[in-house]
């Protein structure tokens, strides 16, 4: 049994020579300078991204160095105490630099928008360019403690009645968070109306811009019960739709790079990003089965399968070790939160992240996630053509088809991992959140009988207030008392 | 005085709505649908009947908020509400959605998960270019709509009755375009608010009845003299206006003319005419041809369908073209523009449209609630001291 399971649990956490990590912990801001101080100045001049060797492309940096540059949440969190959670957190900080030297060599950066997943596989097939999400700003004013992009944004138009998602207009008004991009593909349809009227004023910042449209998943039909349930035939009719609208992508895509795209690049493509797919897919099974890794760090994993951080082949290399370091705690039964830390799923992602640190803290250990990004979740079909593939995975989105969908996803998961609760985050204003949290709530409730907690994330803030502290431990209590 | 009284149009309704009643207790089938995307002319050749929803009200918007959250938008939450106390509502057998914005794509899973009342969500791409793959998957949904709307009735949907609602609708659109055009006049009789009105009966009358109803509109307007009076020309903007928003419209024109709207619920319903087979597209804006003909009925409602501008649109560019055309054409010197709160896709636009039209704009942001009408009527009349 045991050595079916190290099968399984592939990795080796002695993978770094020079260095060992402690016994498996979450350790705040001060901790993690003290456990830097010990890693050895080899080890920092291992990483680079963009797969060079360039003193201008290290990564491995602690907290500390982005909280200086004005990352003040940082102090708050608490951090997994491994040395590939530590690149990990150098690596996605770093990105702005990242993205800025992508342009200063020569790459070309293209801004992928909406869509959460599907299109920066096309981008990334093509050599030279890097996508990236300016919809992952969202998390900025959050991380900064500042409403310096909301004040941006609300200057041209969108005020606070809506989804954070806005400080992504205020960053393309700033020219600062990322360059601005050779072209902007901006995909809507079934999605968010924020970010969709963000994507509209974003316009007038994009020179060049694309439009790409997400088909509504048909699951609401009068009788037609084929239909329904996202039936064969209306699937493949989707599939072949998007198909299209992916070849659009591509062509825009030979126009700006001059490269005449391959199938063999393409499916390169698709295989880079399902490596990627993949390993996330076990470290949520080690991070949620196993408590191997905490929720926090997990957030920034399961994002990662957006646009890679804007280097794939690192962040690969990233999630290997991370793969390695969390294969190993399982195999030797350490854990990061105690064993019997309350089992909660979490649907939409926190804005502020200090959230899921505060409910681990609070004794819950989140073992099941909807983010909005199940798309970005599956595996393609690496045996059919690469736009099939890619959008036959997009099917599976979470905002194209019904809440009650997104709610099977969360029922799913729950009855798998024997979940006592279930949080929604939401958003004031956010189009989505208004309409379906309080379905996902109701159905969640009727099939498993589990107590759900709803609530909206204040605007960017140092603290959780004390309101929502006090209904996150009530809700808390509430599943302790039902064991 | 208006040209109309207004309890004359709410007889009207009421005696519509009882032949509705009486209709359905003989096995007609009442479609609901809340936007200018909605085919009606599919709807009324499967035999069924069309009934715009259309009402808000504050007392609905508070019942709403038993199923929705606060932060719906209030059409939403006042949509909701309805099913539980408006009797047109209540007739209601199944519901023609389309996802327009995000609020609305997700209402018909409320409505049928809490009212258990069949939803057909029709997908209308987001995307306003018109691609061919684009028109072709819009063209397949309306397929599917035909199918289960025959499904309903057990009746099909055949050509030769689609042409001739085609036809019926296209006569409905340039009556009302007659009527709109006469407040291209200084002064014009008809009001805003009792164009409204008129809209709203036609829609809920269907075309045979409505067109009797505005020929006579016509020929009262014709009979009147115009006053001598000079006020200023205002167009009406933003989310959709329901009927229980001419408030509003009687609190603006107490001192102005409104001369023309942007409104779903207004001109943008017929502003052009769906093609005819071999007729070309009859734009009453611009006189632009936005929609090819030829093609069989439905190939030609997916082409118009699909080419209406709304500001959910990527990009809303031709919605943008179509209000300054307007502002041009009817001498417009102001727009009020009234969105609902957690309307994005009309909130966001607020700034730019007014950058583009270069007139000034009043932006009311508010709920269906009545305890803040003096703070909009100070609004209102600072405003129009302002022209």
């Amino acid at each position: 049994m045991k050595a079916e399971r190290d099968r399984e649990i592939k990795g080796s956490r002695d993978q770094v020579p020079g260095w060992a990590d402690p016994k498996s912990a979450r350790v705040t801001f001060d901790q993690w300078l003290d456990l830097f101080d010990r890693v050895p100045d080899e080890l920092i001049e291992r990483y680079h991204y963009y797969g060079n060797g360039e003193a201008w492309s290290k990564y491995l940096f602690p907290p500390q160095t982005f909280s200086i540059y004005g990352a003040r949440h940082l102090r708050r969190l608490k951090f997994d105490n491994s040395l590939a959670a530590l690149r990990m957190w150098g690596f996605v900080q770093n990105e702005t630099e990242r993205l800025f030297r992508a342009r200063q060599t020569g790459r070309r950066v293209i801004a992928t928008m909406g869509d959460l997943g599907a299109v920066p596989v096309i981008v990334n097939s093509f050599p030279g360019c890097v996508a990236f999400y300016p919809d992952c700003i969202w998390w900025t004013p959050f991380v900064m403690e500042s409403r310096v992009l909301f004040d941006a944004a609300a200057e041209l138009g969108i005020g606070d009645a809506t989804c954070f998602s806005r400080a992504a207009l205020g960053a393309f008004s700033k020219h600062s968070y990322f360059p601005d991009p050779d072209l902007v593909i901006a995909s809507t349809g079934a999605s968010c109306d924020d970010y969709s009227g963000v994507e509209q004023l974003v316009e007038s910042f994009a020179p060049d811009m694309l439009w790409v449209e997400e088909p509504l998943r048909g699951e609401c039909r009068m009788s037609n019960d084929e239909c329904r349930m996202g039936g064969a035939s209306e699937r493949q009719a989707l599939i072949e739709f998007l198909k299209r609208e992916y070849e659009r992508v591509v062509e825009r895509m030979e126009k700006l790079t001059g490269h005449a795209i391959t199938e063999v690049e393409l499916r390169e493509g698709v295989r880079r990003a399902n490596r990627v797919r993949n390993l996330v897919a076990r470290l949520r099974d080690l991070a949620f089965r196993h408590a191997a890794l905490a929720a926090l760090e997990m957030m920034v994993v399961e994002f990662g399968n957006l646009h890679y951080y804007s280097d794939m082949g690192e962040w690969t290399a990233v999630l290997e070790h991370l793969l390695g370091t969390a294969g190993g705690r399982a195999r030797e039964g350490e854990r990061v939160l105690p064993e019997d830390a309350l089992r909660v799923v979490w649907v939409t992602p926190p804005a502020d992240p200090l959230l899921l640190t505060y409910v681990e803290d609070a004794g819950a250990r989140v073992m099941g996630t909807e983010y909005v990004i199940n798309q970005a979740l599956e595996i393609m079909d690496e045996s059919k053509p690469p736009l099939e593939a890619i959008a036959e995975s997009f099917m599976a989105a979470s905002l194209i088809g019904t809440s009650g969908q997104r709610a099977k996803s969360v029922i799913r998961q729950a009855r798998e991992r024997q979940a006592e609760g279930v949080i929604i985050s939401g958003i004031l204003g956010g189009s989505h959140c208004a309409m379906e949290t309080r379905l996902i709530s109701d159905i969640v409730k009727q099939e498993l009988d589990l107590p759900a907690l709803e609530f909206d994330v204040a605007p960017a803030s140092n603290e959780i207030g004390r309101q929502l502290q006090t209904r996150i431990d009530a809700f808390l209590e509430v599943l302790r008392s039902r064991r | 005085m208006e040209l109309i009284p207004r309890v004359t149009f709410e007889q009207i309704r009421w005696e519509r709505l009882e032949e509705i009643a009486a209709e359905r207790r003989k096995g007609a089938k009442v479609i609901g649908y809340f936007c200018i995307y909605a085919p009606v002319e599919i709807v009324e050749a499967a035999g069924a009947i069309p009934v715009r929803l259309m009402r808000g009200g504050q007392a609905a918007e508070e019942a709403g908020e038993r199923y929705l959250r606060a932060d719906a938008c209030s059409f939403c939450s006042a949509c909701m509400g309805n099913f539980d106390l408006d009797p047109a509502y209540k007739q209601v057998d199944a519901v023609l959605a389309v996802n327009t914005c995000d609020m609305m794509r997700r209402l018909p899973e409320s409505i049928e998960n809490h009212f258990g009342i069949p939803v057909f969500q029709l997908y209308m791409p987001r995307t306003s270019e018109p691609l061919p793959h684009r028109v072709a998957e819009f063209r397949r949904q309306l397929d599917i709509l035909a199918a289960d709307l025959a499904g309903l009735t057990g009746r099909s949907v055949s050509d030769e009755r689609l042409e001739s609602e085609i036809a019926a609708f296209n006569h409905l659109r340039a009556m009302l375009r007659q009527a709109n055009d006469t407040r291209r006049a200084n002064s014009p009789l008809l009001s805003g608010s009792t164009t409204l009105d008129l809209t709203a009966t036609a829609w809920l009358l269907g075309p045979v009845k409505a067109i009797s109803l505005i020929d006579e509109v016509l020929r009262m307007v014709a009979a009147r003299p115009r006053p001598e009076t000079q006020r200023p020309r205002l167009m009406l903007g933003g989310s959709m206006l329901t009927e229980d928003d001419r408030w509003l419209l009687d609190l603006v024109e107490e001192k102005a003319d409104i001369v023309t709207d942007i409104l779903c619920t207004g001109t943008r319903w017929f502003a052009e005419d769906v093609p005819g087979g071999g007729e070309s597209g009859n734009g009453e804006v611009g006189g632009q041809e936005r929609v090819r003909s030829d093609g069989n009925p439905l190939d030609r409602l997916a082409r118009f369908y699909f080419s209406r501008p709304c500001m959910h649109r990527r990009p809303n560019t031709d919605l943008h073209t179509y209000a300054e055309e307007l502002v041009r054409e009817f001498r417009v010197q102001g727009l009020v523009y009234k969105t609902l709160l957690y309307c994005d896709p009309w909130n966001f636009e607020a700034r730019r449209l007014q950058e583009a039209l270069g007139i000034p704009i009043l932006h009311l942001d508010t709920d269906y609630s009545t305890e803040n009408r003096e703070q909009m009527r100070t609004r209102v009349e600072a405003f129009l001291e302002t022209l």
